[in-house]
């Protein structure tokens, strides 16, 4: 399997280069680190360089000709085309139900987007049939075995590791690597340049402040509290939101998982509750462990989630387009944490549990 | 009642049972002092008795370590008993309180509204019960229906195996229901779902509480009453029938008393491997008796003293984090299970 993946793009990136050379400036990274973008020439060599968790191996696609026909598997991955005025790219998604974004759920109904099944195991023999040029694919588990048999069927792979990344904006810097896919890599460039100008704007207002409300998030599952870790992306936004994460001290980046007891001792007077799974009401919070109101920013009525933007089947929004906006996440949480800051400011993820 | 039934002299038996419910009490203590927030003794016992100079240490105690102390102890003691009551109805030494297919009831129940949870959300939001509430339900209503379906099998059946291959069969079709359900859901739903099956003896409060302990307590006194119709069924059916056991009223009994008792424990605390299976032989064996009116009791105090062991590990004292109850019943028991049957070179008790 690994020959073939290795032969493929070898084949891909030994094709001869064209020959009209006009010269193309590097439009370079500043904040991700699991993918990077080579030029030459006119072509672009997409690099994975850290395709999946723990990854060994680098992965390289060149893109010759813009694409004009992919599938997607995650809908994180839409919003980007969305941004970039290219949905007509986007011809097949597995599990189209999940979709929050109207107008892919409207691309959807008419026919335009192929609904290729469970996203597990995808129909193989519909997306033969659709012929996309490129199935862009996570894998949050290191091996996967739809995805080496996509391989195998001679449509290449390429993995957006976008969760990997560990900044706010390291995950919105994605946008230049679905540019250079679709051959918009200047627009790409500037989307995300207006967003990073509104993140850092926000950021230079809420560092220095004094009073910095302190933060508790994520909900008991079982008997085990999960909740984000002081490096997560969760937890810089708390930070740049001009905030005090609790748990801020942690090396994780990925998930603490904590005892209710340890959790209540360390939390118990925090300001602030944000995040909470699925939760959408106090009282739904409150019927699952009574618990939770032993805790201040519950007694205050200080919880608030992402559930505002909910998508037709109940996908929130948040998980769709999240990644690729972080100026408006960090815009909702300074408006919860220092509403005097954003007045007339109007959340777009997040509220509070009613 | 006991010291009359007793093969040996009734002071031996006086002094295990001391014993034994010294160890439940200072086991349980031992629970309340050990946890993730290291809370001094003093502390602990002040809580206890409603003063103490810090309030969090105190809603720690009062509102998480007693009624997961509780927890452990009420659900340790039923699962115990229940296979106890499993293993001498089907005079098999494998049978335990989810033989026939009860957990699996359990799981169905929850896995649908885990899985189905998108189009019932709406529902859940409007019931005022909230969501454990609603995965109790769940799972009593599965494990009951499971119950309901052996039940009527039961009448039809003579014999105590053709049940037990009865509710196998159930246990496995209802676990492929689970895997289909599961086959056509989310990554996040599937975690849920393997969360709720790693067991759970911390996620009940008070009100649950409320609600759990008299079922238990109550069936728990009942399996008391059908000690005497289990050793009769020990001796064999027919020679049960012959002294004049009603033989269908006694195993409809046992089967409701011990579905009630592994479907409440399933119902709140999920599925919770192990205890069941395994304690009743650790009673018969440290205790070298097959007597139902001594081992009912053993069992009880065994199986609430050993849960609480485990939930102890499980807790890992002194660090933030918590393994799963499940894991650790079946990692720390296995061993402790073998070491027994080695020790005593063969099980020397017959069905």
């Amino acid at each position: 399997m690994r020959i073939l993946i290795t032969l493929v793009v070898f084949c891909i990136s030994c094709q001869p280069k064209k020959t009209e050379t006009t010269p193309t400036d590097y439009l370079g990274l500043s904040y991700a680190t699991t993918f990077d973008i080579i030029s030459e020439d006119q072509e672009y060599m997409l690099i994975n360089t850290e395709p999946w968790p723990k990854a060994t191996e680098k992965r390289e696609f060149a893109i010759k000709n813009p694409l004009k026909r992919v599938v997607c598997t995650s809908t994180s991955h839409l919003p980007y085309f969305e941004m970039l005025g290219s949905e007509d790219v986007v011809v097949g998604f597995p599990e189209a139900k999940y979709i929050s974004s109207q107008v892919f759920l409207d691309r959807v109904e008419s026919g335009q987007i192929v609904d290729l099944g469970n996203a597990q195991s995808m129909n193989m023999e519909l997306l033969i049939a659709l012929e996309p040029e490129a199935v862009i694919a996570f894998d949050s588990g290191g091996e996967s075995n739809t995805l080496d048999k996509i391989e195998k069927l001679g449509i290449p792979v390429i993995y957006n590791s976008d969760f990997l990344e560990q900044t706010p904006l390291g995950r919105a810097e994605y946008i230049k690597f679905f540019g250079a896919l679709v051959g918009k890599e200047r627009k790409a460039d500037s989307l995300f340049k207006e967003i990073e100008k509104r993140y850092e704007a926000l950021v230079r207002v809420t560092r220095n402040l004094k009073e910095k409300p302190t933060i508790l998030s994520g909900t008991t599952y079982g008997d085990t509290w999960f909740l984000p870790g002081g490096k997560n992306w969760a937890a810089i936004f708390f930070e740049d939101a001009g905030g005090n994460y609790l748990w801020k001290e942690s090396e994780a980046s990925g998930w603490l998982e904590l005892s209710f007891e340890a959790t209540y001792e360390k939390a118990n007077d925090a300001d602030y509750w944000i995040g909470l799974s699925t939760f959408e009401t106090m009282d739904g919070l409150k019927g699952q462990d009574n618990r939770y109101t032993n805790f201040k920013a519950f007694q205050e009525g200080n919880v608030f989630n992402y559930h505002k933007r909910k998508g037709p089947n109940g996908g929130f929004d948040f998980f769709e387009s999240g990644y690729s906006r972080p100026d408006l996440i960090l815009s909702d949480l300074t408006k919860i944490l220092h509403p005097e800051l954003l007045p007339d400011y109007e959340t777009v993820y997040f509220q509070q549990l009613p | 009642m006991i010291e009359t039934q007793t093969e040996s002299n009734p002071q031996k038996w006086k002094g295990i049972f001391l014993i034994l419910f010294g160890t439940l009490i200072f086991t349980f203590f031992l629970s309340l002092t050990l946890g993730s927030v290291s809370i001094p003794l003093s502390d602990v016992l002040s809580s206890l008795f409603g003063k103490t100079g810090n309030d969090i240490w105190e809603r720690i105690i009062i509102d998480f370590r007693i009624p997961k102390a509780l927890t452990a102890i009420l659900a340790g003691s039923a699962l115990a008993i229940s296979g106890l009551q499993m293993q001498t109805l089907f005079r098999n030494p494998l049978a335990g309180p989810f033989i026939l297919g009860i957990s699996s009831g359990g799981g169905l129940g929850v896995a649908i509204v885990i899985f189905l949870g998108i189009w019932l959300g709406g529902f859940i939001e409007l019931s005022e019960f909230g969501r454990s509430w609603f995965l109790v339900f769940a799972s009593a209503f599965g494990s009951f229906m499971v119950l309901g379906i052996v039940l009527i099998a039961s009448f039809r059946v003579r014999s105590s195996v053709s049940l037990l291959i009865i509710g196998l069969m159930f246990g496995s079709a209802v676990s492929a229901i689970v895997s289909i359900l599961q086959y056509f859901s989310r990554a996040e739903n599937i975690q849920a779902y393997v969360i709720w099956s790693f067991g759970s003896l911390g996620s009940l409060s008070w009100q649950e509480l409320y609600i759990m302990i008299p079922i238990l307590v109550l069936s728990l006194l009942a399996s008391f009453l059908l000690s005497k119709p289990l050793n009769l069924m020990l001796l064999g059916e027919d020679y049960a029938e012959s002294s004049g056991l009603n033989l269908r009223k006694s195993r409809t009994l046992v089967i409701i008393n011990t579905s009630l008792l592994a479907g409440t424990v399933t119902a709140f605390c999920g599925p919770i491997a192990f205890i069941g299976l395994a304690i009743p032989h650790i009673g018969r064996m440290l205790f070298n008796t097959t007597n139902h009116l001594l081992l009912t009791p053993i069992v009880i105090l065994l199986g609430a003293i050993l849960l609480l062991i485990f939930d102890i590990i499980a807790q890992l004292p002194g660090s933030e984090s918590t393994l799963p109850i499940n894991a650790i019943t079946s990692l720390f028991g296995a061993p402790f299970v073998i070491w027994l049957i080695l020790r005593k070179s063969n099980v020397n008790y017959r069905f």
